[in-house]
């Protein structure tokens, strides 16, 4: 299983880099796979959408749909993509610890 | 071919391939030689072969669940792939997939096939798809670390990346007006205004689900956009079929049975011959294309031009399949752009509103019904939007707006 | 081999200008074409308003193309076509000529480089199909191999138009079918027979079961307790028609069986509105195996149905238009297929297909 290192810390991830527990979260978690997504570091903006996805995923299973993202955080979508530049499943689930989305089908 | 003893030698370390060299056999040209073409490229296309020809003799995939990778500021465009065999084939152990937005009608020249070929030597397996399913070009095979890279190459290029996941997928048309006599509307710009009017929407996923459009210049369809889109947009025309008589007789002359082949098959009957004068009762027309197919050079459509706009066609997940229909029955060609982009930004605020994830335009006005559904774009209902009004008795009576009538 | 991204970094460029690479001629009659008519199989003249006259020669591909044959296509379209050249919806390469004098020489070059020119008209067009196992996770047999040997075997309904109408064949490699499979005159399409094997470990991992219980169009998967207090799912496997969606949003769902997995084949859809309105589908052999490299059965079926389509449909009728014609009974009995319980159809709507009349051919 691949894992990712970052200052002596492992996570055990997929190919994607995804954390394969998504229980194992914590805010180190999203700090420390910050950079591997091209976030120099993250700001209040940011802690706003990981927050929003984390506890929606908490509550109820699921990642909630990106227009709800927008709506529920007040970003507009290119806003989302300057917090997070490989977008909000990529990137802001990422650091949210959930699972993968599923892909293009 | 090679005789069998050459066949199956391992040389210089590619894999035996005994099953797929069957494929190179036969008339028909063969996908393996064109693996095998590619296979000096970057290797991958080697282990791609001898993944390939693991999974003839196990009969399973041998492809991981989708990946998710991507370019920065793109939500979609490229299919991230693992192999689940990657130790004994390392150079497919990634091996991701670009989706690149074909030109319109799939024109190009030399050179640019050319400039593809040459960033995809670079970056890539050397393995295409011309083209995928939704109309893409699509590049088989690289490695996460060279997707920013091809990108940038294909952008200066001037190419950029399609649709994937929850988002508008590239949408594609018919070689249209530019060298079909049956054209209604101009379906290779209609494209390429749409797709240029959603590159937000294509390149970010933000819909409850994939949403396709297709753009098919008269009632032929030859790019499915009634099996396939979301978004249907097919061409027709209102007036008077154009008839040119002596060329009728010409094909009677040369062969044509019209009363039998053309009038016949007629689908409302609507055609008379009568051995030297073709009539059509173009009130009964339903401009199905039959007898213009048949005899190109002696009818055309009429001259007053536009598109039917269909909505809803989908695959069989997950409630079924659908084919699209009729929700607007008559848009002029010079009105076609600008009602469109208003018509889907209400189709897609409606979507937003009521649409569950991972549910299709055509399931949610399956759920909710197609009366409701136009209620909640603001069109009017029309019986050209059904093939027969209900046979039912159940209805949703509107007590309170009856009342304020 | 260079991965540094050429500056500046350009997005949203969107695809080239719809009319960036059309061949002068092209240009110059754009939307002004008046009649076309074929030269020979593969070979079509288009002749516009102005009286100029644009000649396509129709070649086969493989749809999966290594670069250097697209340098080769390129090479060709600089000799005979100043350049330009296209691909058509169901894959095939066209070149567009203004010369009638250069299209025998490119014919005979196409012969040499083993490219067919046909696919037009009243013959069998270029198989559409999926990515199979060549490139993707949910396949449930190979679309590559099994276009290749039916092409094979079709390809003198490639070259010859000897049909009564068009035929159109898909592949689609699973229930997802990706491309317009389900409305063709012959659709082939990959199918599992077993229920997903659950995964629990990789489940709790990897998938979110509330998007998993959604995904299954039957409800037949229901939320259960798993290990560690977390939430696992069970399959009601009676319920499951193994359609794979569940595998579809959740990778611990394996629908892959070897054994089990294989290929339905269908029957008389159609796109085109010619005479008859667009329609599906419909089902003819419920389930072929899955026999690599050349599918002998598969072949066997098909070319059994275009046989005997080609021996008793009239003039203009798609598959579909001439079983109407028949009816159903008929088909069967010309083909040999057999008539099953898999055949009546028990999903949703299922009723609106039994026959609700006396309408009986004897
Ligand atoms: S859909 Fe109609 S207009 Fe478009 S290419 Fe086909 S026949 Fe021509
Ligand atoms: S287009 Fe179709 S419906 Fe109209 S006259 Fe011709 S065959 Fe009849
Ligand atoms: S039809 Fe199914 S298996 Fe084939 S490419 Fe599409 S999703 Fe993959
Ligand atoms: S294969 Fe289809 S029917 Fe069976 S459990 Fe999965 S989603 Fe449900």
């Amino acid at each position: 299983m691949p894992t990712f290192e970052v200052e002596g810390k492992k996570y055990d991830v997929d190919e994607d880099g995804f954390l394969q527990e998504p229980d194992l979260w914590t805010e180190d978690v999203a700090k420390d796979f910050a950079k591997s997504e091209s976030i120099d570091a993250l700001t209040d903006g940011h802690w706003k959408v990981i927050n929003y996805i984390r506890n929606y995923y908490l509550q109820f299973g699921i990642a909630p749909m990106v227009r709800k993202v927008c709506k529920e955080t007040g970003y507009k979508l290119s806003e989302i993509y300057q917090l997070f530049p490989s977008g909000p499943a990529k990137g802001a689930c990422k650091l949210a610890g959930l699972p993968k989305p599923t892909g293009c089908v | 071919m090679a005789d069998a003893d050459e066949g199956v030698k391992p040389a210089n370390g590619k894999p035996e391939t005994k099953l797929l060299d069957e494929l190179e056999k036969g008339p028909w040209p063969s996908f393996v030689t064109e693996i095998k073409s590619a296979q000096g490229v970057t290797g991958g296309a080697e282990d791609l072969l001898g993944q390939l020809e693991l999974s003839y003799e196990d009969k399973v995939s041998h492809w991981k669940h989708g990946g998710l990778v991507g370019v920065l500021g793109y939500g979609g465009g490229v299919i991230g792939r693992y192999s689940d065999v990657g130790e004994q084939f390392p150079k497919v152990a990634h091996f991701h997939t670009l989706r690149v937005n074909q030109p319109a009608g799939w024109f190009y020249t030399s050179e640019a096939l050319r400039t593809i070929s040459d960033i995809w030597e670079r970056h890539g397996s050397g393995l295409t798809n011309m083209h995928g399913s939704t109309g893409d070009m699509i590049l088989l095979g690289t490695t996460t670390d060279h997707l920013e890279a091809t990108f940038q190459e294909l952008t200066h290029a001037g190419f950029d990346l399609g649709g994937s996941g929850s988002a508008v997928r590239t949408p594609s048309c018919c070689v249209g007006m530019a060298r079909c006599e049956w054209a209604c509307f101009d379906a290779m710009k209609l494209c390429y205004d749409l797709t240029m009017a959603y590159q937000d929407e294509l390149h970010r996923p933000a819909l409850p689900y994939k949403f396709k459009i297709k753009c098919s210049a008269c009632p032929n369809d030859c790019v499915a956009a009634i099996a396939r889109a979301d978004l249907s947009v097919i061409g027709t025309w209102k007036d008077d079929i154009r008839i040119d008589q002596a060329e009728v007789a010409n094909y009677a002359t040369a062969g044509v049975d019209i009363q039998k082949d053309i009038c016949a098959n007629c689908p409302t009957r609507c055609m008379d011959w009568n051995g030297k004068e073709l009539n059509i009762k173009n009130r009964d027309c339903v401009r199905c294309m039959h007898c213009i197919n048949a005899m190109p050079k002696a009818l055309r459509p009429g001259v007053e031009k536009g598109a039917v706009i269909l909505i809803g066609a989908k695959a069989p997940i997950l409630q079924g399949a659908l084919l699209s229909s009729v929700l607007i029955p008559f848009v002029a060609a010079d009105e076609l752009l600008d009602t469109l982009k208003e018509l889907i930004q209400r189709i897609w605020d409606f979507w937003d509103e009521y649409g569950t994830n991972r549910e299709r335009i055509g399931e949610l006005i399956q759920r909710v019904g197609l009366a409701a559904f136009l209620d909640g774009i603001g069109l009017d209902p029309a019986p050209e939007m059904v093939s027969a009004p209900r046979d039912n008795p159940y209805i949703y009576y509107q007590p309170a707006k009856e009342d304020e009538a | 081999m260079t991965t540094t991204p050429l500056q500046p970094r350009l997005t949203d460029v969107g695809p080239p200008r719809y009319d960036k690479y059309l061949p002068p001629i092209v240009l110059k009659n754009y939307g002004t074409w008046k009649y076309h008519e074929t030269l020979a199989p593969g070979v079509l003249c288009h002749v516009a308003e102005s009286g100029d006259r644009l000649y396509t020669v129709r070649g086969g591909t493989p749809r999966l193309l290594s670069i250097q044959t697209l340098r080769k296509y390129a090479d060709l379209a600089d000799k005979y076509c100043g350049g330009y050249l296209r691909f058509t919806s169901r894959n095939n390469v066209e070149f567009l000529l203004t010369d009638p004098a250069q299209i025998e020489p490119l014919k005979q070059e196409l012969a040499l480089l083993g490219i067919p020119v046909g696919g037009t008209n009243n013959a069998i067009s270029n198989i559409v199909h999926t990515q199979g196992w060549v490139h993707c996770h949910a396949a449930a047999t190979d679309a590559s191999g099994l276009v290749k040997s039916m092409m094979d075997a079709l390809i003198d309904h490639f070259t010859h138009e000897d049909l009564p109408a068009k035929l159109r064949i898909a592949v689609a490699c699973c229930l997802n079918m990706c491309g317009a499979v389900h409305c063709s005159d012959i659709a082939i399409l990959g199918v599992h027979r077993r229920p997903p094997k659950v995964q629990n470990d990789l489940l709790t991992k990897a998938c979110e079961v509330p998007t998993l219980v959604a995904s299954c169009p039957t409800g037949a998967i229901r939320p259960v307790p798993g290990v560690g207090g977390k939430q696992s799912v069970e399959v009601l496997e009676e319920d499951c028609m193994y359609c794979g969606n569940c595998f579809s949003v959740c990778p611990a769902m394996r629908m892959a069986d070897a054994e089990n997995d294989g290929l339905s084949i269908w029957v008389g859809g159609k796109v085109s509105n010619a005479r008859s309105a667009p329609r599906f589908s419909r089902l003819s052999i419920p389930f072929l195996p899955n026999n690599p490299p050349r599918w002998p059965e598969v072949i066997e079926a098909v070319t059994k149905i275009v046989d005997v389509y080609r021996g008793e449909a009239r003039k203009y009728e798609r598959v579909g238009e001439w079983i109407d014609r028949i009816g159903w009974p008929r088909f069967f009995e010309l083909t040999g297929f057999e008539f099953t319980r898999y055949h009546i159809d028990d999903f949703k709507n299922a009723g609106m297909t039994f026959a609700r009349s006396t309408h009986i051919r004897y």
